[in-house]
C-alpha cells in the first residue's frame, strides 16, 4: 500500500488554528481540512473563495425577468383576457407572483450550484481521511509528493502544534 | 460583531464535542419507546379518520361540508390559515435570527424547520380539496395546455397564494434538508449498524467537511436565509390578500398582511415552544434547551402578543372612524357582542392578555405554566381565523342571505386528520433525524459554555 498522505489530528480548533498557520509559514501544502464545524480562519487560510452571492444575484435577476415575460406573454399577448375592465398587462399584480418565483429561482439554482461546485450529490464517492473528523476531530491532510521539505519536518510540527496522532495512509474513496 | 453576556451560556453542563453528538444522536439509536408507539398509534388513528372524511368529500362531494352559500369558506380555510400561521415559525427562526446572527437559534431551528414542513404539508391539503374536484387541480398550473392554450390569471390572490404555499414548502424543505446534510454525515460516521450507516450515508451525500464544502455551504445558508426572509413575509402577507381584496366587512382593510403576517409568528412561535418543552423533557436536551433559550422564546411572544392587541385594537378603531354602517355592524353587533361574541373573546383573551403573563419572571420560569400558555395561544390564533372568517360570511351585506354556520363530522374529521399527520410527522422526526442541528451547536460551543477556556475569541462574526 501507498502511504501517500500526511494526516494530522487535532482536538481542537485552536491547536489546528496555529499548526495551520505554523505550516504554511515553513512553505507546506495543505492538501485538505476537515473539520466538525465550519471555521472561518480554516476557510480564510485555505486560500478559498466564492462567488455564490454573485450566483445567486444572477440567478434571481434572471428568474425575475423570465417570470416577468412570461406573464407578459400569457396575459396580454397569448390570450388577452378582460377582467372587470383591468389593463391586461397589470404590472402591479404581477409583481406577487414575480417575487416568490424569483426567491424560488434562487433558491433552487443555488442548491444545485452547491451541489455542483461543493461535489455534494447522492451516491457520492467521498475521501473522508479520519472518519472522526464529522464528530470532534479537526484533521489537516497532506499530499506527500507535493511537500519540499522532508515528511520528518512535518509531522515534528504538528505535534509540535499539539496534534494529537500523525499518521499516513492511502486515500481511498468510500461509497 | 457586537457581544452581550445578555443570553448567558448556551450550553450547559461541561460538554465536548464528542458528548454533543452523542447526546444528540442518543434517540435515533436507543429502541423506539413505548410512549412513543402509542402516541403514533394515536396520531395514525386521527390520521385514518382524516383520510376517511377526505375520502367521503371526494366521493360524495362538498356538500358533505357546513358550508353553504353565505358562507362558502368554512374549517378547511380556517384550518388552512391556522396550519400555514404555525408553518411559519421554521422559517422565521432560522432565518431571522441567521441573519440577526442569533446564537442561540441554534438548539432550536431544526426542529422549527421540522414542524414547518409537516405544518406546510398540512395546510396545502385543504385549498386542494377546497376546489371541489381535486383531479382537476392540475387547472391551476400555468403551462402550455390544450385547452386555448388558457393560461391561469395572474392577478388573483388565490392564484398568488397557490404560488405562494408551494413555493414556501420546496424552500423550506430543501433549507431544512440542507442544513442536515451533515448532521446526517456525523451519524454515517459514528453509529455501528451497517443499515444505519447505508441509509444515513446516502441522505449525506458524501459530505466530508472539508474546507470547499463548509465554504459553500456557509455561502449558501446566508444566500438562501437572505432570500427566504422575503418569503416569511410575504407568504402570509399573500394569505390575507385572499381576504383583503375582497368587499366583505371586516375583510377589506389594508392592515391585513401586517395583521396576518404577526399572527403567524406568534402562532409558530408558541407552536416552538410547546414542543421545545416536549422535547426538552422527553429526551432530556436541558443542556441545550436551557431555561434561557424559554425564556427569549416567551419575551418575543410577550411582544408579538403586545402587536396582536394592537392589530385588534386598530380594527375596530377602523370600522368606528371609517363611519361604514356595515363595518359597525360587524365588529361592534356581529363580533364583540351577537353570535360569535364568545369566539371573539376567546380569541382576545388568547392571543392578547393571557401571554402578557410572560412579564412576570415566575410565569416564564415555571414551564407548565409556559406549556399551558404556548397551547392557549394556539388555541386563541384558531379562533382569530374563525372570528374572521365565519362572522364576516355569515351577516354581510344582505340580511336575506344571512345564516349560521356549524361543520359537520367530515369538516371536522379532515382536520383531526391534519392534528394526526401532524403529531405522526413531529414524531418521526423525534426518532429518525437529530432533532438539533449538531454542527450548529458544536460550533457555538466555545464561544458559550462558561467551561471553556477563554483565551481566544472564536466567533468569527
Amino acid at each position: 500500500m501507498n502511504k501517500n498522505h500526511i494526516i494530522g489530528v487535532f482536538d481542537d480548533e485552536d491547536s489546528l488554528m496555529s499548526a495551520v498557520h505554523e505550516v504554511k509559514e515553513k512553505g507546506f501544502e495543505i492538501w485538505e481540512v476537515f473539520t466538525p464545524y465550519p471555521i472561518h480562519e480554516v476557510i480564510e487560510a485555505m486560500g478559498k473563495k466564492t462567488r455564490f452571492t454573485f450566483a445567486a444575484f444572477i440567478y434571481g435577476f434572471l428568474g425575475a425577468a423570465g417570470v416577468l415575460a412570461f406573464m407578459y406573454y400569457t396575459a396580454v399577448i397569448d390570450w388577452p383576457i378582460n377582467y372587470g375592465g383591468k389593463p391586461t398587462n397589470a404590472f402591479p399584480s404581477f409583481i406577487v407572483v414575480t417575487i416568490v418565483i424569483t426567491i424560488l429561482t434562487v433558491t433552487l439554482a443555488s442548491l444545485f450550484t452547491f451541489s455542483l461546485r461543493a461535489k455534494i450529490y447522492p451516491g457520492k464517492a467521498y475521501i473522508l481521511p479520519d472518519a472522526r473528523s464529522t464528530d470532534d476531530k479537526f484533521v489537516m491532510v497532506f499530499d506527500k509528493s507535493k511537500q519540499n521539505s522532508g515528511s520528518g519536518d512535518l509531522e515534528s510540527i504538528l505535534l509540535k502544534k499539539g496534534a494529537v496522532e500523525v499518521y499516513e495512509k492511502e486515500l481511498q474513496p468510500q461509497i | 460583531m457586537y457581544k452581550t453576556e445578555v443570553r448567558g451560556p448556551l450550553i450547559l453542563g461541561d460538554k465536548n464535542y464528542r458528548q454533543i453528538s452523542s447526546d444528540i444522536i442518543a434517540p435515533i439509536d436507543q429502541p423506539i419507546p413505548n410512549w412513543w408507539k402509542a402516541v403514533f398509534g394515536v396520531s395514525m388513528l386521527a390520521t385514518l379518520f382524516g383520510v376517511y372524511a377526505i375520502y367521503t368529500t371526494l366521493v360524495e362531494g362538498i356538500g358533505t361540508w357546513g358550508v353553504n352559500n353565505s358562507v362558502g369558506w368554512g374549517w378547511e380555510i380556517i384550518n388552512f390559515v391556522w396550519w400555514i400561521g404555525i408553518g411559519h415559525a421554521g422559517t422565521a427562526f432560522s432565518i431571522f435570527l441567521l441573519i440577526l446572527r442569533q446564537k442561540w437559534r441554534t438548539s432550536i431551528n431544526r426542529a422549527a424547520e421540522a414542524m414547518t414542513v409537516v405544518a406546510v404539508g398540512c395546510a396545502a391539503l385543504f385549498p386542494a380539496l377546497h376546489m371541489g374536484r381535486v383531479w382537476m387541480m392540475f387547472y391551476i398550473f400555468p403551462y402550455p395546455n390544450s385547452r386555448g392554450p388558457l393560461w391561469v390569471n395572474f392577478n388573483s390572490p388565490l392564484f398568488w397564494d397557490f404560488i405562494a404555499i408551494s413555493a414556501y414548502l420546496l424552500i423550506s424543505a430543501s433549507f431544512w434538508y440542507f442544513g442536515m446534510v451533515p448532521d446526517f454525515a456525523t451519524i454515517r460516521d459514528k453509529t455501528t449498524s451497517k443499515v444505519k450507516r447505508a441509509v444515513y450515508g446516502f441522505f449525506a451525500f458524501g459530505w466530508t467537511g472539508s474546507s470547499r464544502e463548509w465554504l459553500r455551504y456557509e455561502a449558501l445558508s446566508y444566500v438562501l436565509g437572505g432570500i427566504a426572509a422575503v418569503l416569511v413575509v410575504s407568504v402570509h402577507s399573500i394569505v390575507s390578500t385572499d381576504f383583503a381584496v375582497s368587499v366583505i366587512p371586516g375583510w377589506h382593510t389594508a392592515v391585513f398582511p401586517p395583521y396576518f403576517v404577526v399572527g403567524a409568528i406568534f402562532s409558530g412561535f408558541a407552536m416552538v415552544m410547546t414542543l421545545m418543552i416536549i422535547i426538552r423533557k422527553i429526551y432530556k436536551f436541558q443542556d441545550y434547551v436551557t431555561d434561557s433559550h424559554l425564556n427569549a422564546i416567551a419575551k418575543i411572544l410577550i411582544f408579538v402578543s403586545l402587536i396582536m392587541g394592537t392589530a385588534y385594537a386598530t380594527e375596530i378603531f377602523m370600522a368606528w372612524y371609517s363611519g361604514s354602517t356595515y363595518e359597525m355592524f360587524t365588529f361592534f353587533k356581529n363580533r364583540i357582542t351577537g353570535d360569535y361574541s364568545f369566539q371573539f373573546w376567546a380569541m382576545v383573551v388568547c392571543n392578547a392578555f393571557i401571554p402578557q403573563l410572560f412579564w412576570f419572571k415566575k410565569v416564564r420560569q415555571n414551564l407548565t405554566i409556559a406549556f399551558i400558555i404556548s397551547i392557549l395561544i394556539n388555541v386563541g390564533m384558531w379562533y382569530e381565523r374563525f372570528n374572521i372568517l365565519i362572522t364576516s360570511l355569515s351577516k354581510d351585506y344582505l340580511p336575506s342571505s344571512w345564516t349560521v354556520y356549524s361543520p359537520t363530522w367530515v369538516e371536522i374529521g379532515i382536520y383531526i386528520g391534519t392534528l394526526g399527520m401532524f403529531v405522526a410527522g413531529v414524531l418521526l422526526f423525534f426518532k429518525y433525524i437529530p432533532m438539533i442541528a449538531i454542527s450548529e451547536v458544536k460550533s457555538i460551543l466555545k464561544v458559550t459554555s462558561i467551561n471553556k477556556n477563554e483565551k481566544t475569541n472564536a466567533s468569527h462574526e
